[in-house]
């Protein structure tokens, strides 16, 4: 008997998107539904909060939808999933695999985006509907998607990690009333009191929002050259952060 | 002999000041290619820390391990490669039938698509879990989840196996089936690391025993001279009457006195008088039935953990 080759990582995260799917499986109808909900609940609610919304507004509300939805897979889901795997043990026997472990990175946050993903496409379709507004989408609107996707999911991957499943769990609570509520996703940052204003300009989430509204209506929105760097940053920094979490050793 | 699993002087502590357990205080332990070696312990002796520091879950505090010449605390990712794990606990693989979990896991080991799917109908058709390859397994019992996880060990398996309980919840019959397929393991070229309570059934197929106790090894050798040094005394089991213990004759030291049944050790060269004893009585109706059996190693193991309990 010989010691296996080292597989490919392409083929092992095809397998592992398949190990992960497959087990998802009979909660994908409800995931796909409460993926489509959230976005449009956004746009919907947020217009009933105020009322009859001037174009400005309404590109804030129908752009901040899919950023909306993207964290909270991210931030909220991955922290829930990665916990519940811990819990039941399934965590552990999955890092006993001979898999990279920037592969369950990988693995989860293509799982997650694909289930976000009509969630993102339909809330603009019913956003530009409600409001009558128009988008004109870039194309590199999609990489950057994928690296706010990446970047919530990472940082969701080590919350998960670390904390302790029930923190993780509270904590992913909390995270999602601050991000709906108290992040400028779907209003201007300069409504925001002056401390929250300098808070967000470290955080990721602003620009966030920032690169994904300039990606979806560009004629109406520029990203400021530091949101890019915050944003790369926080990349970057989460993904090591989860890379760090996986690797680690009691 | 060829070393698959080499590990010395390991040591592991958890938590501080007064509170430290030493869960592995200096342990070594050799797994040779072809063999099936079982660790012995009760609850908490440190064998899943042990474990766990093999496979790379855990760092150990001192010591080395190497598997097949690789040093594992090192290079965890290369030694993940040549170990593979079947954990105490089953893995939830909810969503998955066993098939699709147990050839999934073989193509995620890097196990070619058309072997993977050959030796899966081998370890299914071996375990008997024909019935079920197809049920999701949200639907099978306890036994099949735990035979679908050994499988998923075997099916590309890695230079050491390392298997934690895997008769657990198993019935008679497959368990048999699974202890061959152990035996199959290590005569392929793995060696096998096989942790278990099960002492009765491990005797029959394990090559080497280690015993493991509050974090070292008590003992460290193969079944037959582990029971050599008590083969000079038989074991002698009473069921008893309702009405009480018989009158015990003078030759036999009863260890142990449960609920309705005792336990007698009984010099070899006394056996013909007790079994002519133990006979009427049982003709008188003093005890309900007895056997008589040579020292087994669950009397050896106990023997080693809890000296206070043999005379």
């Amino acid at each position: 008997m010989t010691a296996l080759a080292a597989p490919a990582s392409w083929r092992q995260l095809g397998l592992m998107v398949q190990w992960q799917t497959r087990r998802q499986v009979r909660n994908l109808p409800l995931f796909l539904l409460i993926q489509l909900l959230i976005p449009v609940a956004t746009i919907v609610g947020f217009g009933l909060l105020i009322g009859h919304p001037d174009r400005a507004t309404a590109l804030y509300l129908v752009t901040g939808a899919p950023v909306i939805a993207l964290i909270s897979v991210g931030l909220v889901a991955t922290p829930q999933f990665v916990g519940q795997a811990r819990a039941e043990g399934s965590l552990d026997w999955m890092r006993t695999l001979p898999v990279p472990r920037e592969v369950f990175l990988l693995a989860d946050l293509v799982v997650w985006t694909v289930i976000a993903l009509p969630g993102v496409v339909f809330g603009l379709v019913v956003g530009a509907l409600r409001f009558d507004v128009e988008l004109a989408p870039v194309w590199w609107v999609v990489p950057v998607a994928l690296a706010v996707s990446l970047t919530a999911a990472a940082v969701g991957y080590a919350i998960a990690c670390v904390m302790s499943p029930v923190v993780a769990q509270l904590m992913s609570q909390v995270l999602v009333f601050v991000v709906l509520l108290f992040t400028p996703i779907s209003f201007p940052a300069d409504r925001m009191p002056q401390w929250a204003q300098e808070t967000h300009a470290w955080l990721p989430i602003e620009p966030m929002a920032q690169v994904i509204r300039a990606g979806l209506a560009p004629g109406d929105f520029t990203v400021p050259g530091r949101s890019w760097v915050v944003l790369a940053a926080w990349c970057a920094a989460s993904v090591l952060a989860a890379r760090w979490a996986l690797r680690r050793r009691g | 002999m060829d070393e698959v699993l080499q590990v010395r002087g390991l040591h592991k502590k958890f938590g501080r000041g007064s509170r430290t357990v030493h869960a592995n205080a200096g342990v070594d332990l050799d797994v040779g290619a072809g063999q099936v070696v079982g660790l012995l312990g009760h609850n908490g002796a440190g064998k899943s820390t042990l474990v766990n520091q093999v496979v790379g879950l855990l760092r150990p505090d001192a010591g080395t391990i190497m598997l097949a010449g690789t040093d594992a605390v090192a290079h965890p990712d290369d030694a993940r490669r040549l170990v593979s794990v079947q954990a105490q606990a089953n893995v939830p693989i909810t969503g998955l039938t066993p098939r699709t979990a147990i050839e999934l896991v073989g193509r995620i080991r890097g196990g070619q698509t058309d072997a993977v799917r050959t030796r899966t109908a081998h370890l299914i058709e071996a375990l008997d879990l024909g019935e079920w390859a197809g049920t999701p397994a949200e639907k099978v019992s306890g036994g099949v989840a735990r035979l679908t996880a050994f499988a998923m060990a075997a099916v590309a398996p890695g230079r050491l196996v390392v298997l934690d309980e895997p008769t657990n919840d198993v019935d008679p019959v497959r368990r048999r089936l699974l202890w061959r397929q152990i035996r199959a393991l290590a005569d392929d070229g793995a060696g096998v690391l096989l942790v278990t309570h099960n002492v009765r059934e491990a005797e029959r197929v394990v090559d080497r025993l280690v015993v493991l106790d509050r974090g070292v090894v008590l003992a460290d050798d193969t079944p037959a001279a582990l029971t050599q040094s008590r083969s000079g005394t038989l074991t002698l089991e009473v069921d008893l009457v309702p009405a009480g213990p018989p009158p015990w004759p003078v030759a036999l030291v009863v260890t142990d006195h449960g609920q309705g049944r005792a336990t007698a050790e009984v010099p070899v060269d006394e056996a013909a008088a007790v079994v002519a004893w133990a006979g009427e009585a049982l003709a008188a109706g003093q005890i309900e039935r007895y056997a008589l059996t040579p020292a087994s190693l669950e009397d050896v193991y106990i023997a080693l953990v809890e000296p206070e309990a043999v005379p």
